[in-house]
């Protein structure tokens, strides 16, 4: 059908993309975060910034429309989940409202200072997600804010009233976040409220279901308890999330007797499948002191 | 395909189309609990329309776009998206498929080429996670949503790429089919 010409040229043409691919892979991971494919991909992440938010925007009906059906479907199971959710926190907020009290009048005994922003401050910046990756095995999203509206690498980002994840990359206008639920993720965190100390890691696949990790099994965690990030300060390793973030809420625990730790399953407050809106715990005001270091990514 | 600067920016903008949608328009709603993914039907479209080499550069170019824009590794999705172009080019130069719905087995295949390549190499690379048995079912139900989708992804890109087209399969299909009306009344269905 061909001639050898023409099938060594077809060839050539496959072996050039291909190698090409390899070499980029390779420089990528040879390369640090100043490197040339690094620049390039915030370049190019600017660059279509507009682009992408134009399109987010014009889409967004059409996106409504077909998420309604899909919604009008898990409704029904949903209210039957939300009703028992009520009870049970109809009952957490009258021991909840003791202890607000309480701790008003504690805090009064030792003049503790109280900042406004959440967490303790923090000044949280609203942000519209305009981009989601797109596969499983990354996990994350473009927002279209940036340096230009105080957001900086490291930074916590929350949905929904849960963690969501932290902001990776920062361009003018834009910023990368990575989601909790990414490979690469690890959150050093703590079941309250018996203060439990763990890493809460992702499965990839589950989003609804992260696992809570090298909890010792003498410790108690029961189901429906609430996970919080620990922003804990060690020698070596630091978290760069502030405490008190709410993550999640113990949805299983395996009670493995061979493993030295308890895998618990925490279902995370964000939907982190559907998120068109975030805030960045961004900075602003806050002692350096109290700003935590980062643990993987 | 006629190559030329009027034929790479009809590619270009196919590609260019695929990856914002995928992105930022209809990509991230979930039916069914996944996602569609034009990317591959659109270098699948490509590639069936065009041939294996054209079908490797919308591959690569695809990939690289990819993989700047999301901010993923560089090279993993051009790597895949090459040889997946390449591999479907190849089927319509060898089989020279013409039927009315080739799009949907060519665009499940190509999904499933994508998807099981794509996770390959995400293996390769050490994934920092434990992977849910979850991520097979929602590749599946990627694969069947996107064969849904692909007769209309792969009848958009022929609509933009037909000019640029020495030949396009569909055409030469209906060419081939016998003129139902020709000749007298009794030799009707002899093509005469």
């Amino acid at each position: 059908m061909f001639d050898s010409k023409v099938v060594r040229r077809r060839r050539a043409a496959l072996a050039v993309f291909i190698g090409l691919s390899v070499v980029m892979l390779t420089a990528y991971f040879g390369e640090s975060a100043g490197g040339v494919f690094h620049t390039l991909q915030r370049g190019a992440q600017e660059a279509f910034a507009p682009l992408e938010t134009g399109t987010d925007r014009a889409l967004k009906p059409f996106r409504d429309f077909f998420g309604w059906f899909g919604d009008t479907i898990d409704a029904k199971g949903e209210n039957d989940k939300l009703q028992g959710e009520v009870e049970a926190l109809r009952k957490r907020l009258a021991e909840s409202e003791t202890a607000t009290r309480d701790v008003r009048q504690l805090r009064g005994l030792v003049k503790l200072a109280r900042g406004d922003g959440f967490p303790q401050g923090t000044e949280p910046v609203a942000a519209r997600v305009i981009a989601h990756s797109p596969t499983v095995w990354y996990s994350s999203v473009k927002i279209d804010k940036g340096s230009g509206d105080g957001v900086e690498e490291d930074q916590p980002v929350i949905a929904a009233g849960g963690l969501a994840g932290k902001v990776t990359r920062v361009t003018d206008g834009t910023s990368e976040v990575t989601l909790i639920t990414d490979g690469s993720s690890a959150v050093s965190a703590q079941v309250m409220p018996d203060g439990a100390n763990g890493v809460v890691k992702p499965e990839l696949g589950k989003p609804e279901d992260l696992l809570l990790d090298f909890i010792q099994k003498g410790r108690r965690v029961t189901k429906g308890t609430t996970v919080v990030t620990s922003g804990f300060t060690a020698s070596k390793v630091e978290s760069r999330f502030p405490k008190g973030i709410p993550i999640g809420r113990v949805s299983r625990v395996d009670l493995d007797e061979v493993e030295l730790y308890q895998r618990v399953h925490v279902e995370p407050f964000a939907d982190l499948r559907r998120i068109d809106v975030v805030q960045v715990l961004t900075s602003k005001g806050r002692p350096p002191e109290e700003q935590a270091g980062v643990l993987a990514p | 395909m006629i190559a030329g600067p009027g034929a790479f920016a009809r590619v270009a903008l196919v590609a260019v189309v695929a990856v914002i949608l995928q992105l930022s328009g209809l990509g991230p709603h979930r039916i069914f609990g996944v996602q569609p993914d034009f990317v591959p039907l659109a270098v699948a479209a490509v590639a069936i329309y065009a041939g294996s080499v054209a079908g490797a550069a919308m591959g690569f170019g695809t990939g690289l776009l990819l993989d700047l824009v999301v901010g993923g590794t560089m090279g993993v999705s051009s790597l895949v998206l090459s040889a997946v172009g390449y591999a479907v080019g190849r089927y319509r130069e060898v089989r020279d498929p013409a039927h009315g719905l080739m799009p949907i087995p060519v665009g499940a295949l190509a999904t499933l080429g994508w998807v099981v390549a794509f996770a390959a190499v995400s293996f390769m690379l050490d994934v920092g996670a434990s992977v849910s048995p979850l991520v097979l079912r929602d590749m599946l139900l990627t694969i069947a949503l996107n064969a849904v989708i692909a007769l209309p992804a792969f009848a958009l890109c022929r609509r933009v790429l037909r000019p640029a087209l020495l030949v396009d399969p569909l055409d030469r299909r209906r060419r081939r089919q016998a003129p139902r009306e020709t000749g007298p009344l009794g030799l009707r269905g002899l093509e005469i």
